[in-house]
C-alpha cells in the first residue's frame, strides 16, 4: 500500500503541498483530482523522491521509499518525454533495464507490450516518427513493462481520442486486477467515477477529501435531481428553497437540492406545473461533488 | 539494480546514440584523414633535407659525388659540400650552425654538435666506403659530437607535445559538447525525469560521462593507432622517447576528459529549456581554452620555471600541460604522482558537487540556475 502521511512541501513563497494524507492499497485504483496548480504533480513526484517533502513520509508497506521500491513502481510523468531519435523497442528495453530487469527479459518485455498496444510493427521506429497518439502508448508501455507494484500516472487520459481511453481504462483495469496499487489525476471526473473505486480530491495542496469514490458522493449532505417536465413554462424553477438549478436542456433540468430538501417536495412542485415524465434523484456525481468540495 | 548496472546501461545507451549519428563516424574519418595527410606533408618537407658536411681540405675526388649518390635512398636527401682549411675551422662552423657534420678524412671521424644524427652518419659512411672501394661490416668512420648530448627537445618532440595538447583540446572540446547536448536534449523532452525516477543523479551522470568518453577514447586510439602504424612503417621520423610521449596522451585523455565532461554534465544540467547547449558550455569551454593558452605560454617562456612546475599539477590545467611538458623536458615522477592524484580527488569532488546540482537542475524549469542556486536547492531538496 501507498501511503502520504502529512506531507508538506514549499517552494519559495508557494506553500505547494500542506498535511496531505491519503493511501493507494494494492488491487486498488485512485483518481487524483484537483484544479490546475492544486499540487497533484509536486505529490506524484515525491513518491519518486523527486521531491522531498519537508514534513510527511511517503511510505510504500510501510517502510520508507528507497531506490529498491522505486524500481518497482511505474511512472508516466506529467511531461511526457522519451529519447526521440531512439527507435521504439530499443527504448523500451532500455528502460526496463534500468528498472532492473536483464537484457533478455528486458527485450522480451519491451515486445510484449509493443504487441498488447498495438505497436508491434513500429518497434523499429524512431519515437519521433510516431504519432502522437502511438508516443503516447510508447509512453504508457515505459510504465508497465516491469509489471510494477504501484503504477503512478500523471493526466495519463489527457489528448486521447475515444478509442485510446477505452484502451488505457482496459489496461489499468487489468493491472488492478494484477494487484497493482494505481493512481492517476485527471480532470475527467465522469472517468474517474466509472473506472475508480478510490479517490483524492486536493486542493491548494490540501487534500479537501478521500475514499471510496461511492461513499464520498453518499457524504453529501445534497441531492442531485433530474426532471423531466411537460407543459410547464420555460423559465420554471420549483419554489422550494435550498433549491438550485445546475443545468436546463430540452425540457431536461438538474437541481442541486441542499441539505434540508425533501426531494418529495421539489417532485410535487413539479407536478402542479406540468407532466413529469422523469423524476429522479441521488447522491450527487462525482463532478458536482469535486466542485461543491474545491470552490469553497 | 547496482549502480554499476544503472552507470553500464546508461554508458551503452550513450555509444550507441552516438553510433547511430553521422557525426561521429564523420569525425572519425576526418581525423584519420589528418594524420594521413600529415605524413604526405611530413614526406613533402623531407625532400627538402639537405645535409651540409664539412670536409677539411684536401678534398678527395669524387666525395661529394659518392655523398650524394650515398644519400639518394633516405628520402631523395642533398648533401652540399663545405669545404674548410682545418678541423679546428671545421668545429668552429659545426659550432656556428653553418653545417650539420665534420667529416674528418684523416682520423676516420663524423663529428656532430650535440646529437648524432643516425642517417647523415649513415650517408657519410657509405660514401666514404665507396671511395675507398671497401665492404663492410667495419664500419668506416667513427661518430662522435663536440658537446655531450643535451636534452634538447627534437623538432618531433616539440610536434607531439603541442599537437598532443591541441588534439586534446580539440577533444574535450568537441566530447565535452556532446555531453552538454545530450543533457539539454534529455532535460528539453524531459525523459529525465523518467529516467530520475530510477537511477541516482550521479549514476546518469556518470554513465554518460564514461559512454561518451569511451567513444572518445576509440577515436583518439584509433588516430592513435594509425600514427603508431605509419611510425613503425617509417613513414615519420621518430626518436625513441616519442612512443613514451604518446603513452602519456591516452590515460592523460581519460583523466581530463572526466574531469571536463562531468563539469560539462552539471553546465547542462543548469541550463534553462530554451537555452541552446553551446551557450550552456561556454563556460567549461573557456576555462579549457584558458587552460591551454596559459600552458603553451608558460611551457614557450620557461618549461623548466616555478610556473610551469605549478602548471603540472594544478587539475585544470594539468591533462593539457603534463603530457605537452613531458615531451619537451621530462616530468619527475613525484610531478606525475601528484597530478593525478590532484585530478583524482577534483573528478571526485566534481562527481558529488554535479551529481547533487544535476539532480536539481534536470527538474528545474525556469530560468538558467546560478551554480550556487542549484546547491542551495539541492541541499533544500
Amino acid at each position: 500500500m501507498l501511503s502520504l502521511s502529512h506531507i508538506s512541501k514549499r517552494f519559495g513563497p508557494v506553500q505547494a503541498l500542506s498535511d496531505c494524507s491519503f493511501a493507494v492499497p494494492r488491487g486498488r485504483m485512485l483518481g487524483f483530482l484537483g484544479p490546475n496548480g492544486a499540487g497533484k504533480t509536486t505529490a506524484m513526484r515525491s513518491i519518486f523522491g523527486l521531491v522531498q517533502p519537508e514534513v510527511g513520509e511517503v511510505l510504500w508497506d510501510g517502510r520508507q521509499i528507497g531506490l529498491a521500491e522505486r524500481l518497482r513502481f511505474g511512472y508516466m510523468p506529467e511531461e511526457r518525454g522519451l529519447y526521440p531519435r531512439m527507435p521504439v523497442g530499443e527504448q523500451l528495453a532500455y528502460l526496463a533495464g534500468l528498472h532492473g530487469l536483464d537484457d533478455r527479459a528486458a527485450q522480451s518485455a519491451a515486445a510484449r507490450w509493443l504487441e498488447r498496444l498495438g505497436l508491434a510493427d513500429r518497434a523499429g521506429a524512431r519515437v519521433e516518427e510516431l504519432s502522437h497518439g502511438n508516443q503516447q502508448r510508447a509512453q504508457l508501455a515505459a510504465a508497465l513493462l516491469h509489471e510494477p507494484d504501484l503504477l503512478i500516472l500523471d493526466e495519463p487520459f489527457a489528448g486521447l481520442d475515444p478509442v485510446a481511453v477505452e484502451m488505457l481504462a482496459e489496461v489499468l483495469a487489468d493491472e488492478v486486477a494484477r494487484g497493482a496499487a494505481v493512481l492517476f489525476s485527471s480532470h475527467q471526473l465522469e472517468l474517474v467515477e466509472n473506472i475508480c473505486q478510490d479517490v483524492a480530491i486536493i486542493d491548494h495542496g490540501r487534500i479537501v477529501a478521500t475514499g471510496d469514490v461511492t461513499e464520498l458522493r453518499r457524504a453529501s449532505q445534497r441531492w442531485r435531481i433530474e426532471l423531466h417536465l411537460d407543459g410547464a413554462p420555460a423559465q420554471w424553477l420549483p419554489a422550494v428553497p435550498g433549491v438550485e438549478l445546475v443545468e436546463r436542456r430540452n425540457g431536461d433540468m438538474r437541481l442541486l437540492a441542499g441539505p434540508n430538501v425533501d426531494p418529495e417536495q421539489v417532485l410535487a412542485a413539479a407536478e402542479e406545473a406540468g407532466t413529469v415524465l422523469e423524476f429522479s434523484y441521488g447522491p450527487p456525481s462525482l463532478g458536482e461533488r469535486f466542485l461543491e468540495l474545491v470552490s469553497r | 539494480m547496482s549502480g554499476r548496472r544503472a552507470i553500464t546501461l546508461v554508458a551503452r545507451r550513450e555509444i550507441r546514440e552516438r553510433l547511430r549519428g553521422k557525426a561521429f563516424l564523420v569525425s572519425t574519418a576526418l581525423l584519420l584523414a589528418l594524420v594521413g595527410a600529415s605524413v604526405g606533408l611530413a614526406h613533402m618537407v623531407n625532400v627538402e633535407k639537405t645535409y651540409r658536411v664539412a670536409v677539411t681540405k684536401p678534398v678527395p675526388p669524387g666525395l661529394a659525388a659518392a655523398l650524394q649518390r650515398a644519400a639518394k635512398p633516405f628520402d631523395d636527401a642533398k648533401v652540399r659540400v663545405h669545404v674548410v682549411a682545418t678541423p679546428a675551422a671545421g668545429r668552429q662552423a659545426l659550432d656556428a650552425k653553418k653545417v650539420d657534420a665534420l667529416l674528418l678524412l684523416s682520423a676516420d671521424r663524423l663529428v656532430f654538435r650535440s646529437d648524432v644524427d643516425a642517417k647523415a652518419a649513415a650517408v657519410a659512411d657509405t660514401a666514404v666506403r665507396a671511395l675507398r672501394n671497401q665492404l663492410p661490416p667495419a664500419p668506416e668512420l667513427t661518430t662522435s659530437a663536440l658537446h655531450p648530448a643535451t636534452k634538447q627537445s627534437t623538432d618531433a618532440e616539440v610536434l607531439v607535445a603541442y599537437a598532443a595538447a591541441f588534439l586534446l583540446l580539440g577533444a574535450l572540446a568537441v566530447y565535452g559538447q556532446w555531453v552538454v547536448a545530450g543533457v539539454v536534449e534529455e532535460k528539453n523532452n524531459r525523459v529525465v525525469e523518467l529516467i530520475l525516477a530510477t537511477t541516482q543523479p550521479r549514476h546518469l551522470l556518470a554513465g554518460k560521462v564514461i559512454g561518451i568518453g569511451l567513444l572518445g577514447l576509440a577515436q583518439l586510439g584509433l588516430v592513435a593507432g594509425l600514427a603508431t602504424a605509419l611510425l613503425v612503417a617509417g613513414a615519420f621520423e621518430a626518436p625513441a622517447s616519442l612512443g613514451g610521449s604518446l603513452a602519456l596522451v591516452i590515460p592523460w585523455f581519460a583523466l581530463g576528459f572526466a574531469l571536463y565532461a562531468v563539469a560539462y554534465a552539471a553546465a547542462g544540467a543548469l541550463a534553462s529549456r530554451q537555452q541552446n547547449a553551446e551557450t550552456a558550455g561556454q563556460p567549461v569551454t573557456y576555462t579549457i581554452l584558458a587552460a591551454f593558452f596559459a600552458g603553451y605560454v608558460v611551457l614557450s617562456a620557461d618549461a623548466q620555471g616555478l610556473l610551469a612546475n605549478v602548471l603540472t599539477v594544478f587539475p585544470p590545467t594539468a591533462p593539457l600541460v603534463l603530457p605537452a611538458r613531458s615531451a619537451l623536458v621530462g616530468v619527475p615522477l613525484w610531478e606525475h604522482a601528484l597530478a593525478v592524484v590532484l585530478v583524482l580527488s577534483s573528478i571526485y569532488a566534481l562527481v558529488r558537487f554535479a551529481g547533487r546540482v544535476y539532480g536539481q537542475g534536470l527538474l528545474h524549469t525556469g530560468p538558467r540556475l546560478g551554480a550556487r542556486a542549484a546547491w542551495r536547492l539541492a541541499r533544500e531538496r
